[in-house]
C-alpha cells in the first residue's frame, strides 16, 4: 500500500461512513436496499465501469427472477463488446466455514456466468472467481450486512 | 513526502488510541480442582535477568489451559534451592501437588544458559525428575517453555505443548486493509510476519516435520495453494487448476497434499504428489466436496459434503476410495480435523442457528459440543491432543479463542490488531529448530 493509500484509509476508518466511503474496496455502488428475500441488481458505470450487483438468499446461490433480468440487461450491454472480459465474483457471509463458503461463492459467480452465456456473451470472455467470505463489503455480525455479502459482482474489464 | 508524513502522523494518532497492552492467555473458565504447583524461583548465579524470569514464565505456562495452579513466590514459606532443602512440610501445608526447584548457570563458548532443576511429588516426597534444559541467554522464554514442557510431562505423562507455535491469518482493520500469515508462541506473544498480501490469504496448515506451511492466497486474482519453507522464507506456487485451488492439507508423510479443485466445474478433493508433482482425484460427486483432513496414519481422509443436501462429514478410504458418511446430528457438520490419536474429530456444528465447535467420537458417534461462543470456525488441535484453539467473535471483534478437550476450561489469546482467524497449530518442535524461526 502507498502512503497516499494509507492516508485514504486511515481518513475513510477516522470518518467513519461519511460521504468519503467510496475509496472503500466494493463500495462504488450506491447503498444497496437489500432483503434477504428479494435479490435486487444494481449496475453502476460511473468511472466508465460497467458493474452489478447481484444478492442471494442465505446459503443458496439460485438467482431470483429479477436477479435473472438484471443480468441479461448486463449481458444485453456487453455482448457486442467481444473484445472486452468479464469477470464474475463470488462472495458470501460470514456463517459458516471459509472453505465451504468458497464453493458456496464459486456456485453464485457459475450461476450468474451461466446466465450470461446464455444470453449471449461467450463463454470464453468470462472469468469466475470465488472469494468466499475474505472479501466483505460490510462489517459487522448482522443481518443487514450478511444480506449486502452475499453477493456475485459481474464486471465488465 | 508531505503526504507520507501526514500519513505516519495519522497513523500514529489511529493506533496509539486504539492498541491494546501486551496481554497473556486470559482463562474465561477453569477447572474447580487444578493441580497445585510451586515453581520456586530459581537460584540465579547470573547478573541477569530478575531471577524470577523463568518462574513467573514457568508458571504462566502451566497455568495458560487451567490445568494448574502456580503458587506466587509470596505464598511459600520457603524457597529451597535444591531436593535437600526442602521441607515437605512446608509444601504439605500449602496443598502443593508438585514441586520445582533448581539453579541456572552460564557456560561454555557458547555462553548457554544451563538449568538443573528437580520435579518432586510432595506427596509421596520423592524427585520424579532431574534434567537439564539448556538455550542462548537471547531466548530465555523459548527455554522457560521447554521447561515447562518438560514439567508438564513429568506430571501429566503426555507432551508439554508450551514450545510449539501456531500460525494464524490476521487482515489489518481498513476495509482495503492487507492480510498477513502470522507466527506466534501459542500464547500469541513473540509474533512474527510470514508474508503478506494486499489479496486473500487463507487455510495456513504446517506440515507434519514442522519445517513447511501450505496455505491459499489470491495474489494472483484467484485463488492458489503455495508452499512456504518456515527456515528459509523460500515459496513455491503448487501447479494451479482452473476454479478454485485450495484447503491444502498435508499427508503424515509429508509427501502428498489433499486439496480442493474445482477444475471440472465442481469442487471436489484431489491429492497433489510430490513425487511426481500432479494432481490425482480422489472423490467426483456433483455436490460440494472441500475441507480435506489426513488422519493420523495417513489411511483416511475426512472432508465436508453437502451430497446429502447439506453439509456434513465424510471419511474416505484412501486406498479403496470408499466414502461413509459420519455426522447425522445437525444441519451444518463442517471442517473437521481428526484428533492426534484418530480416534474422535473436532469440527463446525450448527445448533439453533448459531456455530459452535463439537467434538465426535468416531467409534460410538457420540457428538459433545465444546463451546457457547456463536460463529466459532477453523478448530485447531494441539499435538499432544489436550487443547483447542479457533477462530470466533467476541463483541465485533475476530479472535482466537481456546478450549481444553474435556470442554472445562476455556480461555482467549491476546489479539492484537485486527482480524485474526484461521489458527493452525505447529507439530511438537524441536527447541533448536524452532529458535532459528526467530
Amino acid at each position: 500500500m502507498t502512503a497516499l493509500e494509507t492516508l485514504f484509509v486511515m481518513i475513510a476508518t477516522i470518518c467513519a461512513i461519511g460521504g468519503c466511503a467510496n475509496i472503500v474496496y466494493d463500495e462504488a455502488v450506491d447503498e444497496p436496499t437489500v432483503s434477504a428475500a428479494a435479490s435486487v441488481a444494481q449496475y453502476s458505470d460511473s468511472d466508465g465501469e460497467v458493474s452489478g450487483t447481484i444478492y442471494f438468499d442465505y446459503d443458496q446461490y439460485d438467482l431470483s427472477p429479477s436477479s435473472i433480468s438484471e443480468i441479461r440487461q448486463f449481458a444485453s450491454q456487453v455482448k457486442s463488446d467481444s473484445s472486452s472480459r468479464v469477470r464474475v465474483e463470488g462472495h458470501c457471509d460470514e456463517r459458516g466455514t471459509r472453505e465451504y463458503n468458497l464453493a458456496l461463492g464459486e456456485r453464485r459467480a457459475n450461476a450468474v456466468a451461466d446466465i450470461l452465456v446464455l444470453n449471449g456473451v461467450t463463454s470464453s470472455r468470462i472469468t469466475t472467481v470465488s472469494y468466499g467470505e475474505e472479501r466483505p463489503t460490510a462489517s459487522g455480525s448482522t443481518e443487514s450486512s450478511w444480506a449486502k455479502n452475499r453477493r456475485a459482482i459481474v464486471k465488465l474489464l | 513526502m508531505k503526504n507520507k508524513n501526514i500519513a505516519l502522523l495519522l497513523s500514529l494518532i489511529f493506533f496509539s488510541s486504539i492498541i491494546y497492552p501486551q496481554l497473556r492467555i486470559e482463562i474465561t473458565e477453569g477447572t474447580k480442582d487444578p493441580i497445585r504447583v510451586a515453581i520456586v524461583p530459581i537460584t540465579w548465579e547470573l547478573d541477569y535477568p530478575a531471577r524470577e524470569y523463568l518462574h513467573q514464565i514457568v508458571s504462566s505456562d502451566l497455568e495458560s489451559f487451567g490445568e494448574f495452579k502456580a503458587l506466587t513466590p509470596q505464598e511459600m514459606l520457603s524457597l529451597p534451592q535444591n531436593e535437600e532443602e526442602v521441607l515437605y512440610r512446608d509444601w504439605k501445608l500449602l496443598d502443593v501437588d508438585y514441586l520445582v526447584v533448581g539453579t541456572a548457570s552460564q557456560g561454555g563458548i557458547s555462553k548457554n544458559i544451563s538449568v538443573n532443576f528437580s520435579v518432586i511429588d510432595v506427596m509421596r516426597e520423592r524427585t520424579l525428575r532431574r534434567s537439564v534444559s539448556s538455550g542462548s541467554a537471547n531466548h530465555l522464554t523459548a527455554l522457560a517453555h521447554v521447561m515447562s514442557d518438560r514439567i508438564y510431562e513429568e506430571i501429566n505423562g503426555i507432551p508439554g505443548i508450551y514450545s510449539t507455535k501456531i500460525i494464524y491469518v490476521k487482515k489489518d482493520k481498513p476495509a482495503k486493509g492487507k492480510y498477513h500469515l502470522k507466527l506466534a508462541d501459542i500464547d500469541g506473544q513473540n509474533d512474527s510476519v510470514l508474508f503478506s498480501s494486499s489479496e486473500p490469504l487463507m487455510s495456513p496448515d504446517w506440515s507434519s516435520d514442522g519445517r513447511k506451511l501450505a496455505y491459499v492466497s489470491f495474489e494472483e486474482g484467484s485463488s492458489r495453494i503455495y508452499i512456504q519453507e518456515l527456515y528459509t522464507g523460500s515459496r513455491i506456487g503448487l501447479k494451479m487448476e482452473e476454479g478454485i485451488n485450495s484447503s491444502p492439507d498435508w499427508s503424515p508423510n509429508n509427501k502428498y497434499i489433499s486439496a480442493v479443485l474445482s477444475k471440472d466445474g465442481n469442487p471436489d478433493i484431489y491429492m497433489f504428489d510430490f513425487g511426481t508433482n500432479s494432481w490425482e482425484q480422489l472423490t467426483d460427486h456433483f455436490g460440494i466436496d472441500t475441507e480435506p483432513d489426513w488422519s493420523p496414519n495417513g489411511k483416511k481422509i475426512i472432508f465436508t459434503s453437502n451430497r446429502s443436501g447439506s453439509p456434513q462429514i465424510y471419511e474416505l478410504t484412501v486406498s479403496n476410495r470408499k466414502i461413509r458418511r459420519k455426522t447425522f446430528e445437525g444441519s451444518y457438520n463442517a471442517r473437521a480435523r481428526y484428533t492426534p490419536d484418530g480416534r474422535s474429530i473436532v469440527f463446525v456444528h450448527r445448533r439453533e442457528g448459531l456455530f459452535h465447535i463439537a467434538t465426535q467420537d468416531l467409534k460410538t458417534g457420540r457428538i459433545k459440543i465444546l463451546t457457547d461462543t456463536n460463529l466459532d470456525e477453523s478448530p485447531t488441535i494441539s499435538p499432544n491432543g489436550n487443547v483447542i484453539i479457533y477462530a470466533t467473535k467476541n463483541k465485533e471483534e475476530n479472535i482466537l479463542a481456546g478450549i481444553s478437550i474435556d470442554g472445562k476450561t476455556k480461555f482467549i489469546l491476546p489479539t492484537d490488531l485486527g482480524e485474526v482467524r484461521e489458527p493452525s497449530w505447529s507439530p511438537l518442535l524441536k527447541l533448536s529448530r524452532a529458535n532459528k524461526l526467530f
